[in-house]
């Protein structure tokens, strides 16, 4: 759960996911744009990353949760932060949010096509199935996620997927690791100690 | 009583002795050390005319006394268990939310109209709690499941609490609620918040919240 103390800020924070609040709070819900322009409306529309957030405003500490998943703090100073819209939980009013067109990497494993990009200065809140972890990825030593625990990743890093396919897999004596996100460069990665169901089981 | 010990987040472990029977979920035992007895009860030690009330009220979860020697471990369905100690005052709480509680605590139906009159009614209705309410009077332990475990946040007369009647689980002490909305034109085409209604607790007491907006 996370709990938000407000003086008259605003925090955008995912559709319904207010369990509670003391003083006065409104919620409104984004327009079709969700702060991004017609424009970042349309790349949404078209790439299937559909998200749908609230504007809350007000005095007061208000508290937010979704199916009882677990909150991570994620600080931006400037920096970029790109996470699954369906991992989005809440984040500070001065951050701003669009489309991120990763390619082809996303199918099979239920991401879709793109994904969503935070970047600015302040507070991100990411949802996980279980506690997430942050792993460091230098420059020399990249890491490898399986697609379903991968949460979000920052910094600057370049994605890649690895397959490890064979005549095993394809007759379904798979490990069950066939497929692999690469990160090189230099960044963090979040990770969560479940996997989501994808359209593939690899 | 004391005793109520939680073995991890969701595991609740209960000593079980003469004077100690607790009521319990029926099927919620998970292990037990010693002689504990499990029989199925439909009265829940209160005479018939409470169970019948009960059942026409809807608020009716097949319970179980736990008699005997030794101790009983509880939980249900990898949900997350909170101990209340209970000193003299009343616990309101939706039954499917009660797990065991001691046999020294007095369990109850109340219509939600007897708080707010036909808003009570309303009130249940549109929640999802339907018109009855179970109480818990008494001094004693018991525990609540909830999804995603609960917080329990206090409430004074200068700080009334506004909850999700999702998220809400229970509430104790002298607190009045009322069903407050936030329609407005956005609600009705289908482009709304999400935060149409909620339940304003005044007064002062404690209400406990779960992190999630799924029923038990």
């Amino acid at each position: 759960m996370l709990a938000v103390d407000m003086a008259g800020e605003t925090v955008r924070a995912m559709n319904g996911s207010m369990v509670a609040y003391d003083g006065e709070m409104t919620f409104k819900r984004q327009g079709m744009t969700g702060g991004e322009g017609l424009r970042g409306a349309l790349r949404r529309r078209v790439a299937g990353e559909s998200m749908t957030l609230m504007e809350v405003t007000g005095q007061g500490t208000v508290y937010f949760a979704s199916e009882a998943t677990e909150v991570t703090l994620v600080e931006l100073a400037g920096d970029t932060l790109l996470v699954e819209s369906d991992s989005l939980l809440a984040l500070d009013g001065r951050l701003q949010t669009g489309v991120q067109f990763i390619g082809l990497r996303g199918m099979g494993t239920g991401q879709g096509l793109a994904t969503t990009k935070v970047e600015g200065q302040g507070t991100v809140a990411i949802l996980s199935d279980g506690p997430a972890i942050a792993l460091e990825v230098a420059p020399g030593t990249p890491l490898c996620v399986d697609p379903h625990a991968y949460v979000a990743h920052r910094g600057q890093l370049q994605q890649d997927v690895v397959t490890d396919v064979n005549w095993r897999t394809v007759l379904g004596q798979g490990s069950g690791e066939s497929v692999q996100f690469r990160y090189q460069g230099h960044g963090l990665v979040y990770v969560q100690p479940a996997e989501r169901g994808g359209i593939l089981e690899i | 009583m004391p005793g109520y010990t939680s073995i991890n987040a969701k595991m609740v472990q209960v000593p079980i002795g003469h004077g100690q029977d607790v009521y319990s979920r029926r099927g919620s035992m998970l292990a037990y050390v010693g002689n504990v007895d499990f029989a199925p009860t439909v009265t829940d030690g209160q005479g018939i005319g409470g169970a019948i009330g009960r059942r026409m009220a809807g608020e009716s979860v097949p319970m179980m006394h736990v008699t005997g020697q030794g101790t009983a471990m509880f939980g249900h369905a990898g949900l997350y268990v909170h101990v209340i100690e209970l000193t003299g005052d009343t616990l309101y709480i939706e039954a499917d939310r009660l797990l065991l509680y001691d046999a020294t605590l007095q369990k109850g139906t109340m219509f939600l109209g007897e708080q707010g009159g036909a808003r009570g009614v309303i009130r249940g209705a549109v929640s999802g709690q339907g018109l009855f309410t179970t109480t818990l009077v008494g001094r004693g332990s018991c525990a609540v499941i909830s999804h995603g475990g609960v917080i329990e946040l206090p409430i004074t007369p200068q700080r009334p609490i506004h909850v999700d009647p999702q998220a809400y689980v229970a509430h104790r002490g002298q607190v009045d609620n009322t069903l407050t909305t936030a329609m407005g034109l956005r609600d009705m085409i289908g482009r709304g918040s999400g935060e149409g209604f909620q339940l304003r607790l005044t007064g002062t007491g404690t209400v406990y919240v779960q992190a999630s907006e799924r029923k038990v």
